[in-house]
C-alpha cells in the first residue's frame, strides 16, 4: 500500500470515529474538492480560458465545502452567498495585483525544476497565477464565512427580535473572536509549506531588497495577503447577507 | 450603547492610516538610492521581431523582442538614458513584457566607448507588498479594532521567530531540524495564545491541547510513514530544498498544521469554558461530547483551508508537466503527492486534536462523578 493511501484511511476512519456521519461528509467533500481541482488542471490544459475555470471550479468548491461541511440550511445559504460576494470582488483585487506585482510562472529558483521542459506552453502563466490565488484563498473564505453564520443562526434562534443593526455588531463581534487565530492558521499554512525556500533565502544571503522583488516570494505574501483580506471582508459580508434573508428561513 | 461606528476617535484614526499608507507608496516607488542594484525607469519601448516557437509536444508561443530606452534612477550614473533589449512570450513564465512607465532591475551595466550598456534582469516588485500589507493593515484596524492589532502583533511576532529559527537552523547546517521547528511550534503556539488570549488558565488549556493534538499527530503520521516505507512519496520532486529534504518535509507539514490545530482548539476550549460557567458543577463526560460537537463541525471546513492551499500551490507545476507529454499520474506524483501527504498529515492533526482537546479540557474543568 502506498503512503497517501495508508494516510487517506487512517484520515477516513478517524474522521468517522470522531465525526460519525458529519465526518464521513468532510471527508467526501475533501475527495471532491480534490477532483474539482485536479480537473480544474486538466481543463486548462486542455486550453479552456483560465478565468472561467477560476470561476465554475470556484463556485463549485465553495458549494462542496460549505453545503457538505453543515446542515442547517440557514447558515449554509447565508455563508454561500457571502462567500461568493467575497469571492467576486477577491477576483478583482487579485487581478489588479497580479497585474502590477507580474509574479506568473517561474522563478530563477525553480530553473534546477524546470530543466529539460519546455516552459513556453502556449497558455498565459498570468491567467492560471489568478486561478491559483483565486483557488488558495477558498477554504479560508468558506470557513470564515461559516464561523459568522453559524454563530448569527444561533444569535437569531435565541432572540428572534434582534435588530439588523445588532446582528451587524454580533456579526463584527464574532469575527473579532476568530480573527486571530484564523490568521495564524493561514500564516501557518502558508509559510509553513515554504520553509524550503526561507532556508535557501537565508542560505544563499539574499539581501532584504532582493527577497522584496524576489517573484516567489512576492506571489507568496501576495497569496497570504489576499487570503487575509478575504476574511476580513466576509465579515461583515456574511452578517449583512445574515440581515436581509433572516426573515427567508424560519 | 449603540454609539456611532463614525466616531471622532475612528475618523482620526482613518486619516493617520490613509496619511501612513500614502507616505509608505511614497517611499516604496522612490526608494531606489538604497538598492545597489542599478534599477531604471522604461520610457520608451519598441516593438521588434516576433518569432513563433513550437516544441515537440506541439505547444504553440510566441517570441517578441522588445528595445526598451530607460532612464536609470539610482546609481553613479543617475538620470542617464540607454537602450536595452527585451525578449518575451505570450505566455511569460521566467521572461516578461516591459509597459512604458515600469521599473526595471539592470544587470552588468558597463560604459563602453562613452555609452552604457546593461541587461534586463527583472522586475520592481516591492510596492505591491507594501500596499498590500497596508490594506490588511487598514482593514484589520478599522474593523476589528483591538483584536485586530493583535491579531497583526501576533503574525509580525511570528515572522520575526520564524526568521531567527532559519538562522538557528542554518547556524547547525541543517542537523536537528525537528528539534529546531518541533520547538520553534512550541514556542510558536505560547507566543500567538498568549497574545490571542491573555495569560490565562484558558489559555493554558489551549496550549496544552495544541502541543499534544500536534505531536501526537505527527508521530502516528510518522508510524504510517515507516509501516508503508514511504512508497508514493517523491521527496526528489520538493522544491527549493538546499537541505536533506525529509526532515525538512516533515517539518514543514507540522507548521503548515499547527495554525489549524490552534484554531481549533481554542474553538473547542473556549466552548467548554462558556459550559463550565454556565453549569459550575458539569460533568466530565457532558464537557467531553460538548467539545467533540463543536470539533466535528469545524474540522471539516478547516482541512479544506488547508487543503487548498497545498495543492493550489501545485497548480501551475502540474499544469506544466501535463503539457510537457506526460501523463496524469505521473504528474500527480511529481507534483501532487508532497502536497497531498501534508493535506492528509495536517488532517489527520486535526481530527486527533478534536477528542484529546476535548478530553483534555473535560478533565481540567469537569466534576468527576462518583
Amino acid at each position: 500500500m502506498s503512503t497517501i493511501t495508508a494516510l487517506g484511511l487512517v484520515l477516513l476512519v478517524l474522521m468517522v470515529a470522531v465525526g460519525g456521519k458529519q465526518g464521513w461528509t468532510a471527508f467526501l467533500s475533501l475527495l471532491l474538492n480534490f477532483g474539482f481541482l485536479y480537473f480544474a488542471i486538466i481543463l486548462v490544459a486542455f486550453h479552456v480560458p483560465p478565468l472561467f475555470v477560476t470561476i465554475t471550479t470556484g463556485i463549485i468548491i465553495l458549494a462542496v465545502t460549505i453545503f457538505m461541511g453543515e446542515d442547517d440550511l440557514r447558515t449554509t445559504v447565508t455563508a454561500f452567498y457571502a462567500a461568493l460576494i467575497v469571492t467576486g470582488v477577491l477576483i478583482a483585487l487579485i487581478f489588479l495585483v497580479e497585474h502590477w506585482a507580474m509574479v506568473q510562472g517561474f522563478g530563477t529558483e525553480d530553473s534546477d525544476d524546470l530543466e529539460g521542459m519546455s516552459i513556453l506552453i502556449g497558455i498565459s502563466y498570468f491567467k492560471v497565477l489568478i486561478t491559483v490565488t483565486t483557488l488558495s484563498t477558498l477554504g479560508a473564505i468558506a470557513e470564515a464565512a461559516m464561523a459568522i453564520a453559524a454563530g448569527l443562526t444561533e444569535i437569531l434562534e435565541a432572540h428572534p427580535d434582534v435588530s439588523n443593526r445588532q446582528l451587524m455588531t454580533s456579526g463584527m463581534a464574532i469575527g473579532r473572536q476568530i480573527i486571530g487565530t484564523t490568521f495564524n492558521t493561514l500564516f501557518f499554512g502558508f509559510f509553513g509549506g515554504f520553509l524550503a525556500l526561507f532556508i535557501w533565502f537565508a542560505g544563499l544571503h539574499y539581501s532584504l531588497g532582493t527577497i522584496m522583488n524576489n517573484k516567489i516570494f512576492v506571489a507568496e505574501m501576495i497569496e497570504i495577503l489576499i487570503s487575509f483580506v478575504g476574511v476580513l471582508l466576509t465579515v461583515p459580508t456574511t452578517a449583512w447577507i445574515m440581515t436581509r434573508r433572516r426573515s427567508k428561513i424560519k | 450603547m449603540h454609539s456611532h461606528y463614525w466616531s471622532r476617535s475612528r475618523m482620526i484614526m482613518l486619516a493617520v492610516l490613509l496619511v501612513i499608507g500614502a507616505g509608505a507608496m511614497l517611499l516604496v516607488t522612490h526608494n531606489q538610492r538604497f538598492y545597489r542594484r542599478p534599477i531604471a525607469r522604461v520610457e520608451q519601448v519598441h516593438a521588434g521581431a516576433v518569432q513563433k516557437t513550437t516544441d515537440q509536444f506541439k505547444n504553440v508561443d510566441h517570441e517578441h523582442q522588445q528595445r526598451l530606452t530607460v532612464r536609470l534612477l539610482n546609481t553613479a550614473h543617475r538620470g542617464e538614458r540607454l537602450t536595452v533589449n527585451n525578449t518575451y512570450s505570450d505566455s511569460q513564465p521566467m521572461d516578461q513584457r516591459y509597459h512604458r512607465g515600469d521599473q526595471i532591475f539592470l544587470s552588468q551595466l558597463r560604459q563602453h566607448h562613452g555609452r552604457l550598456n546593461a541587461n534586463v534582469s527583472g522586475y520592481k516588485r516591492d510596492g505591491v507588498v507594501v500596499f498590500l500589507v497596508w490594506l490588511v493593515s487598514l482593514l484589520l484596524i478599522m474593523m476589528m479594532g483591538q483584536a485586530g492589532v493583535l491579531a497583526l502583533v501576533s503574525v509580525v511576532v511570528n515572522a520575526l521567530l520564524f526568521i531567527i529559527a532559519i538562522e538557528v537552523d542554518l547556524k547547525n547546517n541543517g542537523e536537528h531540524v525537528m528539534l529546531i521547528f518541533g520547538s520553534l511550534a512550541v514556542i510558536f503556539t505560547l507566543v500567538s495564545l498568549l497574545l490571542i488570549l491573555g495569560p490565562t488558565k484558558k489559555m493554558l488549556a489551549t496550549f496544552g491541547a495544541t502541543v499534544i493534538g500536534t505531536f501526537t499527530a505527527l508521530g502516528l503520521s510518522l508510524l504510517v510513514f515507516s509501516m508503508t516505507h514511504q512508497r508514493g512519496i517523491y521527496y526528489e520532486s520538493m522544491q527549493y530544498v538546499t537541505q536533506v529534504p525529509r526532515p525538512l518535509f516533515v517539518a514543514e507539514t507540522l507548521l503548515g498544521s499547527l495554525g489549524a490545530v490552534m484554531d481549533e482548539s481554542s474553538d473547542i476550549i473556549a466552548t467548554l469554558f462558556e459550559l463550565k460557567q454556565l453549569n459550575p458543577a458539569v460533568a466530565r463526560r457532558q464537557l467531553f461530547l460538548a467539545g467533540r460537537n463543536v470539533g466535528k463541525t469545524i474540522m471539516g471546513p478547516l482541512i479544506n483551508v488547508l487543503f487548498l492551499i497545498f495543492m493550489a500551490e501545485t497548480f501551475t507545476s502540474s499544469l506544466l508537466y501535463i503539457k510537457n507529454g506526460n501523463s496524469w499520474g505521473y504528474t500527480f506524483a511529481m507534483n501532487m503527492s508532497l502536497g497531498t501527504v501534508q493535506s492528509l498529515v495536517s488532517g489527520i492533526g486535526i481530527v486527533l486534536a478534536v477528542p484529546l482537546v476535548s478530553l483534555f479540557g473535560a478533565l481540567l474543568l469537569g466534576r468527576r462523578v462518583r
